[in-house]
């Protein structure tokens, strides 16, 4: 496993300078309606996908950005940003 | 010895001879000459047993495509004879040996190869169970490799990281074409090139080029050009080892500094990748294959050409390829006595070739190829036969060498580690690659041209696709390169047969050898297939083909061909198994590299070590233990108790946030009440994670306004930052967060005389009203040095951090121990630190919590404030949850009933099962008893409740300890207030 991630901030660099910080699942579940057991379905639960899959990395050896990116888990390669990203940007 | 013949292309220099020694005796070879190519001129025929059967295998590649050149150099096992460097003074031993190579004892099992089918391991030995032991030690012994060496000599392994943007795999005429190409439009190019020079097959050829100079002329004068290019970094004697995601090339660099213990480990990031890796050539597949005597057509030819050695004196050819033949003319031109060329292919052969060939009247069977070696140790002879169906028409010649090669394939190893999918081309009847990876491409031999033309304009078209790639060069370059190779003379058509047919064979495969590393024969995949393995991948694990040191060098392109005509698929259903890195065997203390230990030293590392610090590790940090000796200890803590001691705490977190969300950040990721930090007071506040559990603790105060600074524990300091930008990254907060863990340094001095020493260099006043307990001040020392003074109590007594610059601390550390000596100050270490915490019964994350210990189990629940909602910070809801629940472990103090008996650290809770373990005990001096901490399962946890601590050793024999309300020492906290 050796591939290049996209900082939003120092562009693409190898995998080693990044921290792996699981799927990327959204916000967390606020307000005080949560239920325990979805707080922890939030927390430790994963979807394990197959294929295409938002997750978040730490860029641990550069500028220390949490940032999200889809990347294809079946070939490990980073793809490009997805349509409902750009949306968000706009 | 043979003296060497005088070539033009040699490649080594016959005026200066080398001196080593194969199996104690004494040869001779020259510089330049690989430790193959030595011993073959010292006339060693037999170079190796083989793995399973100890048949005699000899010189038949010179490119380490088998094992059968494995040899213990140096005491070295497995080395490549063929790619090693011969060097002054070797010691060369042959391996997997009884006796000696030309007269094994262990030659004899060939004669039960009928009992050792494929799996025959897996089927013959295990039962009765028990036996097993006895076999595995016989049959280790028996199809060994080479043989470890405990006092092996160590080398150098260093590592190279390089990014380019194109890295060329191969140095033959398309490889460098492609390199001077791309440097001369910009690109930064590294080329690898697994032999000691540049060249690739053109090196060894005397025809004429067309520009007036011999071929191998003209390609030593490109090769020097591409060393002298500024733009290209030529890496020989390097093979490539692994293609990773997003072209990451990996390679190993062998001989450097001469010196056969020495490999570079190189990684090459590289945008583009040009594979020029060429041809190897395909063994034909027929009785007795692998016969001492038996070579490709390559290494018979560079014998010949490189190394000036005359590999046999009567030849006979058995080819499928127009350099096969070539090189047998050649031969021939040496004193070889060539008896006859057969050609399995139909078509007949050039007419160039056929003018040479008529001209010396050596006879040509076209159609024809070899089905049988004579000989029992080494060829004596061949038989020829017809190759079209209903003939049997053969023909036997005496001989002493065979040259049998079923023509060339393309080397697309590298593609396959590279994810690309393979395919088997129907025209040339040769595996492919379907799609090449974005910014790879493919020239040359590899991509199936043979003329120098075509090499030459496949070269220039894949460099400038990958300039293209790059952002450099012109796309109209790019076309007219690409009509330019399409109007060359197209592929050439190698010879599609792999193996003579087995009706023609009395064996009916039997020694029809595929991989020569595990002795499979043809039979053996037959067998494997009708024993229901009957895919690729299963077939190779099952029959072990191509699975040892040469990684399916030679068997890889011919599995999926046998199987397939077993079959009777149509060719091209099978495919190549799938390849992995390492492409060729690795040393491990390749990847292993150098050995660094990266530690992390304080600002008084060096001054601590001066006054005798005992350092240890903590974490990634370098800490002193204690200073002087172990006995020391104690007067140690009596200094801190009695009068002042201090202590290096540098490796604390130390953060200032400020901006106008500081705040709200602190409250989210804390669970204490933030909004009540004031000026120049401390508080003590507490972090968790989402399960409640205690992940730090600290201290913080307001430094103005919207600005905070705080103090995190030392294993955290790293992961703070992280953990602040992940909690808030959704949040669009503005606040900054600073670590001046590293700028900052700090010394806990404490004591009861530690105010008297400390105001001694310090310019404000700092008595009990104007810095009580819990209170931070800045201040100056001596109107030098800034510092923070925080009045914390970790160690039960009178006490003050000093935070300030790590430059200035070295000084405060000597000014505190002259102002102090009069006052019998001392330094102390983490031994001494962790029996005064221990007696105030403090925390220290990690020791005496788990992952799964929340803030309400070590009874730290009152930092947790109750008014905060689910949602304001995080770990609330686990707190809630957890607070009541049963069954949890709780942290609590115990008191041994024994004074003088301290079990050691992480010694069990125990009555019939576990039910928790000490986190730390000591002997405390003060209190006269041995005192500890343990997590315990909560109904252990009351006070009075007796406890039974097992230390290892007899199971009775248990040490008795009481639960006790901690604090031990100063339970109302006087001594902190002082």
């Amino acid at each position: 496993m050796s591939f290049l991630i996209t900082c939003p901030i120092c562009g693409r660099r190898s995998v080693h300078e990044f921290r792996f910080g699981a799927e990327d699942k959204g916000d967390r579940p606020f307000g005080e309606k949560v239920s325990p057991e979805e707080l922890y379905a939030y927390v430790h639960e994963r979807n394990n996908t197959l294929g295409l899959q938002k997750e978040l990395w730490f860029h641990r050896d550069g500028c220390e950005t949490w940032f999200s990116i889809w990347r294809d888990t079946s070939n490990d390669l980073e793809q490009p940003i997805q349509q409902e990203e750009i949306c968000k940007r706009d | 010895m043979q003296t060497r013949l005088k070539t033009p292309t040699l490649r080594i220099d016959p005026e200066s001879p080398i001196r080593f020694t194969y199996r104690g005796k004494e040869c001779h070879g020259y510089s330049g000459d690989s430790v193959a190519s030595a011993l073959y001129a010292n006339e060693v025929r037999i170079f190796s047993r083989s793995f399973k059967y100890h048949r005699p295998r000899g010189l038949f590649s010179l490119d380490g495509e088998s094992a059968s050149g494995l040899m213990q150099i140096n005491r070295m096992p497995n080395m490549r004879a063929e790619q090693t460097l011969l060097q002054e003074g070797m010691r060369i031993e042959p391996q997997n040996v009884f006796g000696s190579p030309d007269l094994d004892l262990m030659s004899v099992v060939e004669k039960f190869s009928p009992l050792m089918p494929p799996g025959f391991y897996y089927k013959k030995f295990h039962k009765p169970y028990s036996l097993w032991p006895i076999f595995q030690k016989g049959i280790r012994k028996a199809a060994g490799l080479g043989r470890i060496d405990p006092d092996w000599d160590e080398g150098q392994y260093d590592a190279l990281y390089l990014h380019s943007d194109l890295c060329v795999i191969g140095g033959g005429l398309s490889g460098m074409t492609a390199a001077l190409c791309a440097a001369d439009h910009g690109l930064r190019v590294v080329l690898l090139e697994a032999r000691p020079w540049l060249g690739g097959f053109h090196d060894w050829q005397t025809r004429s080029s067309g520009t007036g100079q011999s071929a191998y002329q003209t390609i030593r004068s490109l090769a020097q050009q591409v060393v002298n290019h500024n733009a290209i970094r030529v890496l020989t004697n390097t093979y490539m080892s692994g293609f990773y995601h997003d072209n990451l090339i990996t390679a190993v660099q062998t001989d450097t500094d001469n010196n056969l213990h020495c490999q570079n480990s190189i990684e090459i990031r590289s945008q583009s990748v040009v594979v020029a890796t060429g041809c190897v050539e395909r063994p034909l597949i027929f009785e007795n294959n692998e016969r001492p005597g038996v070579m490709l057509s390559e290494c018979a030819w560079r014998l010949v050409r490189h190394y000036g050695i005359q590999p046999g004196s009567k030849a006979v050819f058995s080819v499928g390829h127009d350099e096969g033949v070539e090189a047998a003319l050649d031969l021939a031109d040496f004193d070889v006595e060539v008896l006859a060329i057969a050609d399995s292919r139909h078509d007949p052969l050039p007419e160039s070739l056929s003018a040479r060939i008529r001209e010396r009247s050596i006879p040509v069977y076209q159609g024809w190829a070899a089905l049988n070696a004579l000989g029992k140790t080494s060829v004596q002879g061949v038989v020829l036969g017809d190759l079209k169906e209903n003939t049997t028409r053969k023909k036997t010649f005496s001989c002493d060498l065979l040259v049998a090669s079923a023509g060339t394939h393309p080397a697309i190893q590298p593609l396959l580690l590279a994810h690309a999918t393979p395919s088997f081309d129907k025209e040339t009847g040769v595996f492919g690659v379907k799609e090449l990876p974005p910014g790879v491409y493919l020239a040359g031999r590899a991509e199936g041209y043979h003329q120098d033309k075509g090499l030459e304009a496949s070269g220039s078209l894949a460099g400038l696709q990958a300039c293209h790639y790059c952002g450099k060069g012109r796309s109209e370059d790019v076309l007219k390169t690409e009509k330019e190779l399409n109007s060359l003379a197209g592929r050439s058509n190698p010879s599609k047969i792999v193996r003579a047919p087995a009706q023609k064979n009395n064996g009916a495969g039997h020694k029809n050898f595929v991989c020569f590393d595990e002795d499979v024969t043809v039979k053996d995949i037959r067998r494997t297939i009708d024993e229901g393995f009957d895919a690729v991948e299963l077939c190779k694990r099952y029959s072990t083909v191509g699975m040892g040191p040469s990684q399916g060098g030679i068997p890889g392109m011919n599995l999926p061909l046998i199987m397939g005509e077993y079959q009777q698929k149509e060719s091209g259903d099978v495919l190549p198994t799938k390849m992995r890195p390492p492409l060729q065997p690795t040393m491990l203390a390749s990847y292993l590299g150098k050995k660094f230990q990266v530690e992390k030293q304080t600002p008084l590392h060096v001054i601590q070590k001066k006054s005798g610090g005992q350092f240890m590790w903590l974490g990634k940090w370098k800490r002193p233990r204690h200073f002087t000796a172990e006995e020391h200890v104690p007067f140690e803590v009596k200094a801190v108790r009695n009068q002042v001691g201090i202590i290096d705490v540098s490796t604390l977190g130390k953060f200032r946030i400020y901006g106008p969300d500081a705040l709200n950040a602190l409250n989210f990721l804390y669970v204490s009440d933030m909004t009540t930090v004031r000026p120049g007071k401390l508080k003590y506040v507490a972090m968790c994670n989402e399960d409640g559990c205690l992940i730090d603790d600290g201290v913080i105060t307001k430094i103005g306004t919207d600005d905070y600074y705080f103090t995190s524990s030392s294993g955290r300091a790293a992961e703070t930052l992280a953990w602040f930008r992940y909690w808030t990254r959704e949040k669009n907060w503005e606040y900054n967060l600073i670590n001046l863990t590293d700028t900052l340094g700090a010394i806990n001095i404490a004591g009861p005389k530690s105010r008297k020493v400390l105001q001694s260099i310090v310019d404000q006043v700092i008595n009990n009203e104007a810095l009580p307990y819990m209170g931070y001040q800045e201040v100056s020392l001596h109107k030098k040095f800034r510092a923070k003074l925080l009045r914390i109590g970790f160690l039960g007594e009178l006490s003050y951090e000093i935070h300030a610059p790590a430059s200035s601390l070295q000084s405060i550390w000597e000014e505190l121990l002259d102002h102090g000596r009069s006052q019998g100050i001392a330094p102390f270490g983490l031994e001494a630190q962790n029996i005064l915490r221990l007696e105030k019964g403090h925390v220290i994350i990690g020791l005496d919590s788990e992952n799964k210990t929340t803030l309400s189990d070590v009874g730290l629940g009152f930092l947790w404030d109750r008014k905060k909602k689910d949602c304001e910070a995080i770990g609330i809801p686990a707190l809630r949850l957890t607070e009541n629940q049963e069954g949890r472990t709780k942290l609590i103090g115990f008191e041994m009933s024994h004074s003088q008996k301290v079990p050691p650290d992480f010694s069990l809770v125990v009555d019939q099962e576990i039910r928790g373990h000490v986190t730390a005990a000591r002997h405390s001096e003060v209190l006269g008893k041995s005192i500890g901490l343990a997590l315990v399962e909560d109904r252990l946890a009351a006070v009075g409740t007796s406890l039974q601590l097992y230390a290892g050793g007899n199971k009775d024999a248990c040490l008795q300890a009481r639960v006790v309300k901690t604090p031990f020492y100063d339970p109302e906290g006087k001594r902190l207030k002082m």
